[in-house]
């Protein structure tokens, strides 16, 4: 048998084709950043334990088993010799009558080895395939199995191994190496079964426990001495036959070997070829899109009530950055949600950019105001998607950390690196449920935990029923059912608005007036209706339909904004499906006549003279323009000018004035909403598989690596020479071409060096040109350049 | 998307269109769940609370079918958080029920131990038991059936009560159907209590509330304890009991301010059973005073605390409420339903209109502007005064000489509440007034000479709608008067303004001074009856003259 090495693996890897190599590449983008010189340099880091951890924790459970059952085999295995092995671990496959499960299993296999191929877990040629250097240690303890016996009795003391090998083997006399002697008569099912029918029925109770995993378990003073006719506990008796073993001062663990017998051939458990189905409830997907449509229009709405409630009583920002328990609990009361589902507002609020930390306050930011106009499909796109890539826990909120202080909503310390994967991963699987099926959050995890078994990153379980829950909230799905906007969201294909909109209120152009002096919007307004009737009127409920109330104030406050009765009548009659109904007409004159009678203003000072005559000499001076003087009474002006500088002024002028104090200065400011600018909040793009164009470009420079070192070594690899026009007419054509050239270059010590070029550009007496061996774009010195050859074989 | 009429709003309030054509099988589907909040002329809002889906469970309803109508009847899709919600509160009702127990007398069980461990638990549910009698039910102490019932409420388990009813003490009531028959809806809702056991009967003002109280006192052939609000209902009631049962005035005692008989039907004032001497309830006996078979409460919204308490002992009897609406000023819907019963009965109110069953009055403002040096007077005037300087302002009395005329064939009434006003009201009108002083002898006599139409204008105070029986007016002026409640003026307004004869609404004239207190309260008036339904205008003192402006 050959031994195998990394050369082996990196030839096989060589021999790959490039379209097999960027499919690699793609599936393990950690194994270009950066990019190997060459691809020796690919297969050493594609064996490295952490990039084949890596690409482990990709596998699903089904091409785990696969690679696992390879690692067990001692030698290199074909694919019909695992087909045998794998039957016999599925329910229903090692008859060979071939059951439902068992014809699956052929073509998964199949799949499953492409797969493990692709991604260099395995390689060899068909008919000896072999676990890629590094495999083996990575998988180490394969499917829960525990260490061979050679390891368990490695520091047994040889007295202990001959009382061993005494009462298990009756042929034993003494003499030779006792760990191997002792590791092939436990590999022997005959030794193994005899052994097992001579301990108590407790024993083999214990025994069965370990067989399937854990393989180890614990037992104070492991290491004792103990012989078969010596033992007293079902344990001893497994200890004393081999069947056990201590692997440290309180660990025992049941050797590979022994496992393997008592698993009767099987490497795992009922193993199953394809994921678990998803379960759950089947609803009719109409109306589960309806119902998701409600949410989602729901939420939309919830996002902006917040963001208008926060643009005039913003609450502050803490000091270690975040929202206060007391500020989440009322904007909780305020939106009508239970608290987790406010912090979800908030927090997607955020991730979506429309809220930003400004002064010390949470605000709105600008791009809340972009948002707010569009449509609401279209919004809850913006939303839904910022949910879905951040890389946030908003289900967290209100637990404590580990330092047992309160989790804000809006912290810092509520980012969970893989919170936004485990959320693609959950959409992903929703995603493929089959219409109308509301699938139960036990089997979406039993599904995810088949799709990738090694990764359980912290909290998975309890991030993927947050997922659901939000998922619920936000419209992706709808009575659990995820709706085909939601499905959208998943797929990431910008569509979701599209398909949300024919589900969505459509905006109407008028409301119904009622004598109770209220107006009932039946469905979204159009922008500029919607905006004149809350200036007029108080909105005093909301949903699919808007209510208002008209009362003194709200129409005071329309008359106040300049309109005049006369016009908020016609507005009303104009959208109206009703006659006006004469208490509101009548409220709305009765408001208007008391409106205005007294007039407010504002002057920052005054100038006051018994004497008008004086005053009319004051405003006649042309100097006094500047003062912004007005007359409001024969004997007193008001002026917007500071009582200091008036003061000043008159004197200029030639009075002669004195400063009242300042009672009745009427200073009168109106809080606007605020704003700040706000960086757009950190969006995280979920761990996307690399684009085609930096693959392609990556295996180029590997390949293009392997191309340079070759001819090195090739005999007569001498850097080329050639004539320089010669060689500018080459580098001409193979710009025109778009072809390789071998160049010899000058390096500037001077140092003769040769590089693999794929020429772009040539002026001002440089050569731009794609450096394949060092993957960059470089300019060349043409006078440096010593000569040009043909890209070797 | 559908075409539903019914709009869902995310604060749980439904919104129906009344003129749409699914509107009244709308009506019907939801009006089990939610309550009927406001009726303005085109919108009425119902509300889904707790207690709405819980009467709905209580009537047999599952959360299926609420959910069905919610989503069959929505225009727009349903929030999926609303019908989570109505889903989750309903199957919290009925997980624990009061049941009667051979040895144990009354005992406490469910179907979901988990819930009643929750329950158990509370330190205000563990004086109220007893003995644990095994994991899923646990002994009450029979007189502690109203309160745990009320407790439980508030934890959030209402608990189902089968354990059944006393039959009291047998007394022979039946209908006298001479010259007028039971209306259909009043027999089902007679019909529903019954079946029920206990529970609470809503119709709207003027539907005929008594005669569902006299078809449930036939259904029940016991010994009755009638609980009304005031001395004038305790009149209506006997007067309505004569007339359309087989009672006589002999069965049919009074226990009142001025009266105390028990007899085997009594009729009692909330008042009087209110009435503290010391520290302590003078009148509590009377429940005890025979064995009722049936407790009547009138106007079950307006229940006062004490009643409730007294209630809470009384829960082996058959209790029936009767009431215009389930919203209290006060919150305490929720007592209702725990100690007199869900609802049982729900009139479709539109379609009781409809078949001329109720016609809403018509209301109308008309509003008095005050002279410069009477707007001065009342700027000036201490807080504490300025509602009777604006209220009795000379300009009233002008409007209201005008708004006579203009009814000059119909019977008026006008009502006040300073003595001063009125007297110079009578004199320029030429009209009696009846005020507190006036003799119940001279009462009677007028009030009789105005249904006789002898008379056709009365003055009354408003002490005086309190202590005698006020006769029905096509017209009614109001010319002064605060009110309590909003609801309170609803059912004197609604006693008032029955239906005419010849089917039409009555009018209901208020008389107000611009710009001042009075308008305040009067708009709160006119909220209240738009959303009642009632047609509602303002005008002008002005326009008084005119040929009937308001149309």
């Amino acid at each position: 048998m050959r031994k195998m090495t990394g050369t082996d693996f990196g030839e096989w890897l060589r021999g790959r084709s490039d379209e097999r190599l960027r499919a690699l590449v793609a599936a393990r983008p950690e194994l270009v950043t950066p990019v190997p010189a060459h691809i020796d340099g690919l297969a050493a880091r594609a064996c490295s334990p952490s990039a084949i951890g890596r690409a482990l924790d990709r596998l699903d459970r089904f091409s785990l088993s696969v690679l696992e059952t390879l690692v067990l085999r001692p030698g290199p295995a074909d694919r019909e010799t695992l087909l045998a092995l794998l039957a016999r671990a599925v329910p229903g496959g090692s008859d060979g009558s071939g059951g439902s499960v068992g014809e699956a299993l052929g073509p998964a296999l199949d799949a499953a080895l492409d797969l493990l191929a692709t991604r260099a877990l395995i390689y060899g040629p068909e008919d000896a395939l072999r676990p890629a250097p590094g495999v083996a240690e990575a998988l180490d303890p394969p499917a829960a199995l525990g260490p061979p016996v050679a390891e368990v009795f490695r520091h047994h003391p040889p007295e202990r191994l001959d009382v061993l090998l005494r009462d298990i083997d009756p042929a034993y006399k003494g003499g030779g190496p006792a760990v191997a002697r002792l590791a092939a008569l436990l590999a022997d099912p005959a030794t193994v079964a005899r052994l097992v029918g001579e301990v108590s029925p407790q024993a083999r109770a214990a025994l069965d426990e370990l067989v399937w995993g854990p393989a180890s378990g614990r037992l104070p003073n492991a290491r004792r001495d103990v012989d078969a006719a010596s033992a007293q506990s079902p344990i001893e008796q497994l200890l004393a036959r081999g069947l056990l073993g201590a692997t440290g001062e309180e660990t025992v663990a049941l050797p590979r070997e022994v496992a393997l017998v008592l698993r009767d051939g099987r490497v795992h458990r009922d193993l199953s070829p394809g994921p678990p189905a998803l379960e759950g409830p089947v609803r009719d997907q109409d109306l589960a899109d309806r119902t998701a449509a409600g949410q989602a229009f729901a939420f939309v709405r919830t996002v902006e009530e917040l963001c208008e409630v926060w643009s005039v009583d913003p609450p502050g920002v803490l000091r270690a950055g975040g929202l206060a328990v007391r500020d989440l609990r009322r904007t909780a009361q305020l939106l009508d949600l239970p608290e987790w589902a406010a912090g979800l507002v908030v927090e997607v609020a955020h991730a979506a950019g429309l809220v930003a930390v400004g002064e010390g306050d949470w605000l709105p930011t600008g791009g809340y105001d972009g948002w707010r106009i569009k449509a609401t499909e279209d919004r809850w796109a913006v939303l839904a998607d910022a949910w879905a890539t951040m890389e946030r826990a908003p289900g967290l909120i209100g637990e404590r950390d580990d330092r047992d202080r309160p989790l804000n909503a809006l912290h810092p310390d509520l980012r969970r690196p893989g919170a936004a994967q485990m959320r693609a991963r959950t959409l992903a699987v929703l995603e493929s449920a089959p219409p109308g099926l509301a699938p139960t959050p036990e089997s979406v995890l039993a599904r995810l935990a088949w799709e990738q078994p090694r990764r359980r990153p912290a909290l998975r379980d309890r991030l993927v029923r947050f997922a659901l829950r939000e998922a619920e909230h936000i419209g992706v799905t709808g009575l659990g059912v995820p709706s085909s906007h939601g499905r959208s969201v998943a797929r990431g294909d910008g569509g979701a608005a599209g398909l949300l909109a024919p589900l969505l209120p459509q905006a109407v152009d008028h409301v119904l007036l009622q004598a109770d002096l209220t107006a009932v919007a039946p469905g979204p307004l159009t922008t500029d209706l919607g905006r004149r009737l809350a200036l007029m009127a108080d909105v005093e409920s909301k949903g699919g339909a808007t209510v208002y109330r008209f009362s003194e104030q709200s129409i005071r406050r329309a008359l106040d904004a300049g309109h005049s009765a006369g016009d908020l009548l016609a507005m009303l009659e104009r959208h109206s499906a009703t006659p006006v109904p004469q208490p509101l007409a009548y409220l709305v004159g009765d408001v208007a006549r008391r409106h205005g009678r007294i007039r407010v203003g504002v002057a920052s000072a005054y100038i006051r003279c018994d004497d008008p005559a004086l005053l009319d000499e004051v405003l006649a001076d042309k100097r006094a323009h500047l003062l912004r003087l007005r007359r409001l009474a024969p004997t007193v002006l008001a002026s917007k000018t500071s009582r200091a500088a008036l003061v000043d002024s008159l004197r200029a002028m030639g009075y002669a004035p004195v400063a009242e104090s300042l009672e009745g200065d009427v200073v009168v400011a109106r809080a606007d909403a605020r704003r700040t600018e706000g960086r757009l909040a950190a969006r995280v793009t979920a761990a996307a598989a690399p684009d085609p164009e930096t693959v392609t470009a990556a295996v180029r420079a590997m390949r293009a690596g392997d191309s340079r070192r070759r001819p090195v070594e090739a005999p007569g690899g001498e850097v080329p020479r050639s004539p320089a026009t010669a060689t500018i007419s080459a580098l001409q054509e193979a710009i025109r071409q778009g072809s390789r050239v071998w160049i010899g270059y000058l390096d500037s010590q001077g140092h003769a060096t040769s590089r693999i070029l794929e020429p772009a550009r040539m002026e001002g007496g440089y050569l731009t040109a794609y450096d394949e061996t060092r993957a960059t774009v470089h300019r060349f010195a043409l006078h440096r350049i010593t000569g040009i050859g043909e890209i070797g074989g | 998307m559908s075409d539903g009429p019914l709009i869902v709003q995310s604060d749980k309030t439904l919104l129906l269109e009344v003129d749409h054509p699914r509107a009244d099988e709308c009506r019907k589907a939801i009006a089990p769940f939610a309550e009927l909040e406001r009726a303005p002329e085109h919108v009425h809002t119902y509300r889904v609370t707790p207690l709405a889906l819980w009467n709905a469970r209580a009537a047999g309803h599952d959360a299926e079918q609420v959910v069905d109508a919610l989503i069959g009847f929505s225009r727009y899709p349903v929030p999926h958080a609303l019908l989570v919600d109505v889903a989750e509160t309903m199957a919290r009702y009925g997980r624990l029920r009061l049941e009667k127990h051979p040895i144990h007398g009354l005992v406490l069980t469910s179907v979901d131990r988990a819930v009643l461990e929750e329950v158990l638990r509370s330190k205000k549910i563990q004086p109220l038991v007893g003995e644990r009698l095994g994991a899923d039910s646990v002994a009450v102490h029979p007189s502690e059936r109203g309160n745990i019932k009320q407790t439980l409420l508030k934890l959030g388990w209402p608990a189902e009560d089968l354990a059944g009813y006393v039959d009291g003490e047998h007394h022979p009531i039946d209908l006298r159907e001479e010259g007028w028959t039971l209306r259909p809806y009043q027999r089902e809702a007679a019909d529903a209590f019954w079946h029920g056991g206990s529970g609470v009967v809503v119709l709207p003002c003027g539907a005929g509330k008594t005669i569902v109280g006299a078809a449930a006192m036939a259904h029940a052939r016991a010994t009755t304890l009638i609980l009304v609000t005031n001395t004038v209902s305790a009149h209506q009631w006997k007067q309505e009991l004569l007339r359309r049962t087989t009672l006589t005035e002999d069965e049919i005692g009074e226990y009142t301010g001025t009266k105390k008989e028990i007899r085997p039907v009594t009729i009692a004032t909330y008042q009087v059973m209110t009435t503290r001497r010391q520290g302590t309830y003078r009148h509590l006996e009377l429940f005890d005073a025979r064995d009722w078979g049936l407790v009547v409460y009138d106007e079950v919204h307006l229940l006062p605390a004490p009643i409730f308490r007294m209630t809470a002992d009384l829960q082996a009897r058959r209790r029936i409420g009767l009431t215009a609406t389930l919203v209290r000023e006060d919150g305490r819907e929720g007592d209702v339903f725990s100690l007199i019963g869900p609802k049982r009965y729900d009139a479709p109110w539109k379609e009781m209109e409809n078949q001329g069953y109720i016609a809403p009055a018509e209301c109308v403002e008309v509003r008095v502007t005050l002279g410069d040096d009477e707007r001065l007077a009342y700027a000036m005037a201490e807080s504490d005064e300025r509602y009777r300087f604006c209220s009795t302002t000379p300009a009233k009395t002008r409007v209201t000489e005008a708004l006579v005329r203009r009814h000059a064939d119909e019977q008026v009434l006008v009502i006040g509440q300073y003595i001063d006003q009125l007297d110079e009201l009578g004199e320029h009108l030429n009209a009696p007034v009846i005020k507190g002083e006036t003799k119940i002898k001279e009462r009677e006599r007028l009030f009789q000479a105005f249904r006789d139409k002898e008379i056709r204008v009365l003055v009354v105070s408003k002490v005086a709608n309190f202590s005698i029986d006020l006769p029905e007016a096509a017209v009614a002026i109001q010319v002064s008067g605060t009110f309590g409640s909003r609801q309170e003026e609803a059912q004197r307004l609604g006693r008032v303004l029955r239906p005419k004869a010849d089917g039409g609404g009555a009018r209901f004239y208020s008389v107000v001074s611009r710009d001042t207190v009075d308008q305040e309260f009067a708009a709160h008036r006119q909220r209240f009856l738009a959303e009642q339904g009632y047609a509602y205008h303002i005008i002008d003192a002005d326009d008084v003259g005119e040929e009937d402006p308001a149309r």
